[in-house]
Order: C-alpha cells, then sequence, then structure tokens
C-alpha cells in the first residue's frame, strides 16, 4: 500500500474515532470513562496522518529533484483492515447490544457476596432503581428490602421462549464484556411489545422468584409500563 | 519533441491503491442503504457492535504504545538502553518483568513497544519478557481485580505472581532456546536515518512522528483482523458454556484458558467478566486472568503481524501452555 493511502486511511480512523468520541456515540461500545482515551487517541490518529501529508506535500518537490523513489518500503498488505472500523463507523453505525445478547448470552448474577448488605430502599411511593441494583436485591439481599415497594426500572423488552424479560447489558469496558441482567414481566400485555422496545415499568417483586432454579431472575408484577426513548447511555456498569 | 513523448507515458493510468480506495470508498457510499440491510440480521448486528467496540476501545492503547515505541526509537539512543540493560541475559530477564509494572495500559500497547526495544539492541528475551509482562503485572490491571474480587485480596496476589512466573518462564525459555531468525528481519531493524544522539530536534521530532505513524500503519490492520476474529468467536461461543462448568475443576481450568483466548478481552476488564461467574471456583477464574493477558487471537494477529509468522505461530502455544502452568501453581499454593 502507498504512503499516501495509509495516510488518508489513518485520517479517516482518526476521524470515525472523533466523530463517535464527540456525539455521544461511542456509548454504544464502550463504557462512559473512556471518552477521553477515544477522543486523545482519534486526534494522534488524525495528526500522525496529516502531519505525514504536510511532509509529503512540502518535501515532494525536493525529492522529485532528486530522483529518489519513495517506495523503499513496503508494509504488509494488512493495513487494508483499518478500512473495516471506518466503513462499520462511519456507513454501518451498529447498534448497542439489545436483545440478541441477551438470548445468546446466558444471563449472570451480578458478581455479589451472598454477605453483602444493603442499605434499606429510600422512603417513596415509587423507587427508581438500576436494573444491577434491583437483581442483586432480589437475589442475594435476606432483609427482603424489595419485598412490598413500588419500584421503578428502565430496560428493553426481551422475548425468550414464553418469558418476557426487560433487560439491561452490564459492560465494565467494552461491549465485548457484556452481560445481561434481567427480569421477567408478569401481568399487564407485556407480551404486546416488540423486542428491543425501551420501557419504563413500575412494579414489585415475586418475592422468592429469584433462585438458582430461575438463574436469578425475579418475576417482576407490573403496575405500568409506558414505551420511553433509548437512554443515552444504554448500559449500566 | 520532448514534451509529446513525455506526455502519453505519464497519462498511462496507473492502478495504485490509492484509486482502489477511493472506489472503494465511492462503492460504500453509493451501497450504503443496501450495506445497512444487509447488517440488520440480529448475529450481524451484534457481532458488529463487538467488533467496532473492541476497536474502539484497543486503539487508544496501541496509539499510545506506538507513541512510547516512537519515543524510544526517537529520544533513548541505543547505547543508553545498553548501559541500562543488565549484561547476563537472565538479569535482564528479570528487569523487564518489572519495569511491565511502568506501563498502564492493556496488552494492545506493549506490543510496538517490545518490538522498538528489539529494534533498539535490547536482548529479545529481556523484550518479550515486557511484552508478557506489561499488560498483566501494571497497577491499574492489579487494582481493577482488586476491586472485581472484593475481599479477596489473594486473588491480586495470585494474579501478580502468576502473571509475573509466565513472563519470566517465557523470557528464560527465549534465552535458552529461542533463535532469532523466527522473528521477521523487519521487526529488529534499526530505523532508517536514526540520529544516534547527535541529531538536531526538528529531526528528533521527525523521526518520532514517522516511527509511530509506520508502527499503527502496521500493527493497526492486524489488531482490526484481532478484533474480527474475536467479534465472530463471542457471538459464535455459547454462553451455556458456563454453566456446565461449575463442579468440574479440571475442565474449568481447561475451557476458561481456551475461553481467555478466544474471547479477547482487554485486561483492564477481564477480572470483571471473571468475577461474574459464580458458579466457578477460583482456581479457573485464575487461570482466565493469567492466560489473557499473555495470549489471545487479537494479541496472536498483533504478534504475527509485528514479528512474524514463523514467531508467532511456535510464541503462541508455548505462551498458552507455560500461562496455565504457571497460573494453576500459583493458584494451588496461594487461593
Amino acid at each position: 500500500m502507498r504512503r499516501e493511502t495509509q495516510n488518508i486511511l489513518l485520517v479517516l480512523l482518526g476521524g470515525a474515532l472523533l466523530k463517535i468520541g464527540i456525539n455521544g456515540d461511542y456509548l454504544r461500545y464502550v463504557k462512559p470513562s473512556q471518552q477521553p482515551w477515544l477522543l486523545a487517541g482519534g486526534a494522534v490518529i488524525l495528526a500522525l496522518g496529516l502531519f505525514a501529508i504536510v511532509r509529503d506535500l512540502v518535501t515532494a518537490r525536493a525529492r522529485r529533484v532528486a530522483g529518489d523513489e519513495h517506495g523503499h518500503h513496503h508494509p504488509a498488505r494488512s493495513a487494508w483492515l483499518l478500512m473495516l472500523p471506518v466503513l462499520a463507523v462511519f456507513l454501518v453505525a451498529p447498534p448497542a447490544l439489545g436483545s440478541d445478547s441477551v438470548i445468546r448470552t446466558d444471563t449472570r448474577a451480578p458478581a455479589t457476596q451472598a454477605s453483602a448488605s444493603f442499605p434499606p430502599l429510600p422512603p417513596g411511593n415509587v423507587v427508581p432503581l438500576t436494573m444491577t441494583d434491583f437483581v442483586s436485591r432480589a437475589g442475594w439481599d435476606g432483609t427482603g428490602s424489595l419485598n412490598g415497594r413500588t419500584v421503578e426500572l428502565t430496560g428493553f423488552v426481551t422475548h425468550n421462549g414464553n418469558s418476557v424479560l426487560l433487560a439491561r447489558m452490564v459492560i465494565t469496558c467494552c461491549a465485548a464484556d457484556a452481560f445481561p441482567v434481567t427480569v421477567r414481566l408478569t401481568g399487564l400485555r407485556a407480551a404486546a411489545y416488540p423486542n428491543d422496545t425501551w420501557l419504563e415499568v413500575t412494579g414489585q417483586v415475586v418475592p422468592g422468584t429469584a433462585t438458582r432454579a430461575t438463574n436469578y431472575t425475579a418475576d417482576f408484577t407490573l403496575a405500568s409500563a409506558h414505551p420511553v426513548p433509548a437512554p443515552k447511555d444504554p448500559y449500566e456498569s | 519533441m520532448q514534451t509529446a513523448t513525455e506526455a502519453p507515458k505519464r497519462r498511462r493510468v496507473r492502478i495504485t491503491s490509492l484509486e482502489v480506495l477511493c472506489l472503494v470508498l465511492v462503492l460504500a457510499i453509493l451501497a450504503q442503504s443496501r450495506l445497512v440491510s444487509v447488517f440488520d440480521v440480529p448475529a450481524l448486528r451484534t457481532g458488529s457492535t463487538v467488533f467496532v467496540a473492541i476497536c474502539v476501545q484497543a486503539l487508544p492503547f496501541l496509539v499510545l504504545g506506538v507513541l512510547i515505541s516512537g519515543a524510544i526509537a526517537a529520544f533513548v539512543p541505543a547505547r543508553v538502553l545498553r548501559k541500562v540493560m543488565p549484561r547476563g541475559q537472565a538479569a535482564a530477564v528479570g528487569i523487564a518483568g518489572l519495569a511491565g509494572v511502568a506501563l498502564p495500559g492493556c496488552e494492545c500497547a506493549s506490543v510496538p513497544v517490545a518490538r522498538r526495544l528489539m529494534g533498539q539492541g535490547v536482548a529479545p528475551a529481556a523484550a518479550l519478557t515486557f511484552l508478557l509482562a506489561a499488560p498483566a503485572v501494571n497497577p491499574v490491571v492489579l487494582v481493577a481485580t482488586a476491586v472485581a474480587f472484593p475481599g479477596k485480596p489473594e486473588m491480586v496476589l495470585a494474579r501478580f505472581l502468576g502473571s509475573f512466573a509466565t513472563a519470566v518462564v517465557m523470557g528464560l525459555l527465549w534465552a535458552r532456546w529461542g533463535k532469532l531468525e523466527w522473528i521477521v528481519e523487519r521487526a529488529l531493524r534499526r530505523l532508517p536515518g536514526e540520529t544516534d544522539g547527535s541529531g538536531r530536534w526538528a529531526g528528533r521530532w521527525r523521526t518520532f512522528a514517522e516511527t509511530a505513524r509506520t508502527d499503527l500503519v502496521e500493527s493497526g490492520g492486524f489488531l482490526v483482523l484481532g478484533a474480527l476474529i474475536a467479534a465472530t468467536l463471542n457471538v459464535l461461543v455459547p454462553g451455556r458454556w458456563f454453566d456446565l462448568l461449575a463442579g468440574h475443576l479440571v475442565l474449568g481450568v481447561l475451557v476458561m484458558a481456551v475461553l481467555a483466548v478466544v474471547l479477547a478481552l482487554c485486561s483492564e476488564a477481564d477480572a470483571f467478566v471473571a468475577a461474574s461467574l459464580t458458579a466457578l471456583p477460583l482456581l479457573p477464574k485464575l487461570v482466565f486472568l493469567v492466560v489473557g493477558p499473555a495470549i489471545d487471537v487479537k494479541l496472536f494477529a498483533l504478534h504475527a503481524g509485528t514479528f512474524g509468522r514463523s514467531f508467532a505461530v511456535r510464541f503462541a502455544p508455548v505462551t498458552f501452555v507455560v500461562a496455565a502452568i504457571c497460573a494453576v501453581v500459583a493458584g494451588t499454593v496461594i487461593l
């Protein structure tokens, strides 16, 4: 591959990283704290490409006079692969992980100690909770802090066999290490919503349903459910 | 006339990579809507998201690596490195392993740095030790491990010792049996036009930028290839594997070692994934944490691209076995 082509690819690649870093799409792929890394990395790639282009233009005349052919170093054709992330980001823009990953990955319980202590839920008629917090409490809280309390959860719908799940993916670094946390929706007509619909639901846990036999997926009795737009950061961490 | 004889020669269309690039870009833009609908299959959608995620997550660390590589090439003369490193191979291997503590990044950053160290005359055994130690024993990774395994500090110690032992054993194995001709010549070559100490600052900055650029182009492609393989396997490997492992210690160790290779997780994140497998005992988790940063499909692609294929096909399997054994020994002693 020619040097000019490499430099153009670097400019495109750096631009792609900067684009998703600035417009917020990076949240589909990595955790929020990666943003500075992403912006710095994209800027450096862009700068290395631009610097080489400018330098080549400045020295092009001198080189032509000297008759120096600059094709002395041909790196492997592997550099063409750099096109793939560029095309993927600019043209396909893959969406955040959704119901397909939930079905593909077996639900794993969040890493919680059996002896972990949970503070009591704050007062109020409806308590907003993260899915991770809810699932941990449902499975491991011996004091039953969820029982009888109405909570509000946000997640997307996943049809798995006969059950309708509300799910959220949890990532620690990037989408490659994502795993789902889920609750099984009962009551109302939850099945009416298609896969990947984001819902804000209120309701109560059915005590004693989050056991090893159910893979720590608790039953959740719906009181209300309404569709919401997908949140900016689709993952919990 | 002179101009008339020259003109046709120049006008002859030569297809270079530049024209190919333009053609590909135009085609891709024209076919965008079709491209998007092709990727609307659930499995492909998940795979492409994971692919972009691995690239986006790893590229900044690769950039950090090539910047350090460029800085070594431009600002650290080879004779200084020779003076700093001990003469004896064994001592050099030990020093290189400890030096790994100082590079807080994940595994992609250490590949270009190790290659540049070799190019600047550091013994390959020491450079390879650094390559294996840096992603696993640095403070960021150890803190992440401590956070992922609350109340189990022995896990952090076991990971440190297992990974450190892997790096040192591999360095010593290379010093004893390694052959320089396995590594491609271009990885060992000193940079052309490197000014050894006498260069002006402008020249040094040019060397810095040019080295970083070349390293980035060369290893970036292989990082993408690794991400592609890892994303494919990530979608294809059934998650049910994890459930079957509960209660089978030997099987668990073997499968977790293989999973560490095929999932190619970042060394800062793998501890959290291991910790979430609540059904597994600690030993298979430790094997997962020691093998992953030492060798995985993404690293194999990077090694093949940087040091050559004949190096990678020898280095990868031996590293896999050594890392698994070191992890089991460290785990048995400490956990």
